[in-house]
């Protein structure tokens, strides 16, 4: 999970992106950007959509070892290196969704983008791998240390960075943790929306995300409200007592 | 030695390698300094659970001492129509402290524990059932609870005194601004807490009766709970 952010105009940027272990001018990312936005729509994520990137781009095959040097290999999963494609697309995904948003001295009323904007933006970010969608998912899903290591934590970081950049309250009690998984299981269900839908543009997909990002909200609508009320009973009722024990 | 001298040249001036355009490059980022001079290396991650850790167990902590104060006055105030000022002095800066780590957390993005509903329950017992008892056993609480804080903080400015000197991009080392502010804030707090500490000594804490009892449970209880809020 996220750990704590420095007040970052006073260091020296970083040169990666976390949780990248090579800069964003590297063969790696200069191979894995070409990929995806080649090769992966046509090809999906596998091995011959990065082959094929690496041969486009006059590259020693050898390039496809180093790509997925950071993840162990594992016998579920096809290879290291389409392991290192998705993470690499899930991070910069989600690097670029926050981009253009001043990054210091956020000012929660005005200026900053709605969670549904950035919600939409996200799964609009998707849509020219629309078809490839399931096997994303499949990969992402299966049970392992890359869901563990990977897969969950970039999720949870994509629902924080929604709410962080969004105009959206943000709380510091269990709230916190209560938003960010109704974020998180509204951008999973609709991403599972968005790998069946076939309407033009992803259309449903985006009023599914509206309707279930209302529901998600309105549901912690009820919790606070059911809280405010038992809060009341419970002082209340302490009162009567009170009261009936001084009559006495 | 001379081998060494040999390696560090060839690596420096070496044309061609297969590995080289891998690496993560140190190339001189363009813009080294700001308006107040230049700036900091990037924290380790140690650094930052350090950092994460610390805003986490104080934000939890005086959220803690907020309810303690709530339930005490809660109980108390009725009965002992003399001591309401005292504790209310006393919760309003509970409120001030926590609201401060409130918006720390929120800052710099660390979480909020996860079993902040227990803290919440287990401070408004702490609060109210020594109260019932008797206000010096209240004010005996107070106390414990104050001591654990006490000795809590001041190992957390120890850390952050010895831990934070990072290097800078023209060679010095310093606190970053941010470290030297966290310093200051828990500097004020603890003199704050060490002051209701000898408040609740002038109310007579000493004379709760099962005193030692009392004290010394309450202080483990408060160990306790400082190390589960720092990890859960």
């Amino acid at each position: 999970m996220r750990s704590y952010h420095p007040i970052s105009k006073d260091y020296v940027k970083p040169i990666t992106i976390e949780p990248l272990t090579y800069t964003t001018d590297s063969l790696q990312s200069k191979v894995l950007d070409h990929c995806l936005a080649n090769n992966v729509p046509k090809l999906g994520f596998n091995e011959k959509a990065i082959v094929q990137s690496i041969n486009q781009l006059g590259l020693s095959p050898s390039i496809i070892s180093v790509l997925g040097a950071s993840n162990s290999p594992s016998f579920v999963h096809s290879s290291p290196a389409v392991l290192e494609l998705i993470k690499y697309h899930l991070v910069t995904k989600r690097h670029e969704l926050t981009k253009d948003i001043p990054q210091e001295n956020i000012d929660r009323n005005n200026g900053l983008p709605t969670l549904e904007e950035l919600l939409i933006k996200r799964l609009q970010m998707d849509i020219p791998m629309g078809n490839q969608l399931t096997d994303l998912f499949a990969q992402l899903s299966i049970p392992s240390q890359y869901l563990m290591d990977t897969a969950l934590p970039e999720l949870f970081n994509l629902a924080d960075d929604m709410i962080y950049f969004s105009n959206e309250k943000d709380h510091f009690d269990m709230a916190w943790y209560t938003k960010r998984l109704g974020v998180s299981f509204t951008y999973v269900t609709s991403k599972l929306f968005m790998a069946q839908d076939r309407s033009v543009d992803f259309s449903e997909t985006m009023q599914f995300a509206h309707d279930k990002l209302y529901n998600v909200m309105k549901l912690g609508d009820y919790y606070n409200n059911a809280e405010e009320f038992a809060w009341y009973t419970l002082m209340v009722s302490a009162n009567l007592i009170k009261s009936q024990l001084v009559r006495k | 030695m001379y081998g060494r001298t040999i390696l560090s040249k060839t690596v420096g001036t070496k044309s061609f390698s297969i590995l080289s355009p891998l690496r993560a490059k140190s190339t001189p980022v363009a813009e080294k300094k700001t308006a107040n001079g230049y700036k900091f290396e990037q924290l380790s991650p140690a650094q930052k659970a350090y950092l994460d850790r610390v805003i986490r167990v104080d934000q939890a902590g005086e959220l803690g001492a907020d309810y303690i104060y709530r339930g005490q006055i809660y109980v108390l105030s009725h009965k002992y129509p003399h001591l309401r000022p005292i504790l209310d002095h006393m919760w309003k800066q509970e409120v001030h402290h926590r609201s401060t780590f409130n918006n720390l957390q929120l800052k710099h993005r660390t979480r909020p524990s996860l079993i902040t509903p227990l803290w919440k329950l287990g401070a408004t017992v702490m609060g109210v059932a020594p109260a019932l008892i008797s206000p010096e056993a209240a004010m005996a609480c107070t106390e414990a609870v104050e001591t654990v804080i006490g000795n809590h903080y001041n190992e957390q400015l120890r850390c952050l005194a010895n831990q934070f000197n990072i290097s800078k991009t023209d060679g010095s080392k310093d606190e970053p601004q941010e470290i030297k502010k966290l310093t200051d804030i828990i500097k004020e707090f603890r003199d704050q807490e060490l002051e209701h500490l000898d408040t609740a000594i002038k109310n007579d804490s000493h004379m709760a009766v099962p005193y030692k009892l009392l004290t010394e449970g309450i202080k483990s209880v408060c160990k306790a709970a400082i190390w589960t809020a720092e990890r859960i």
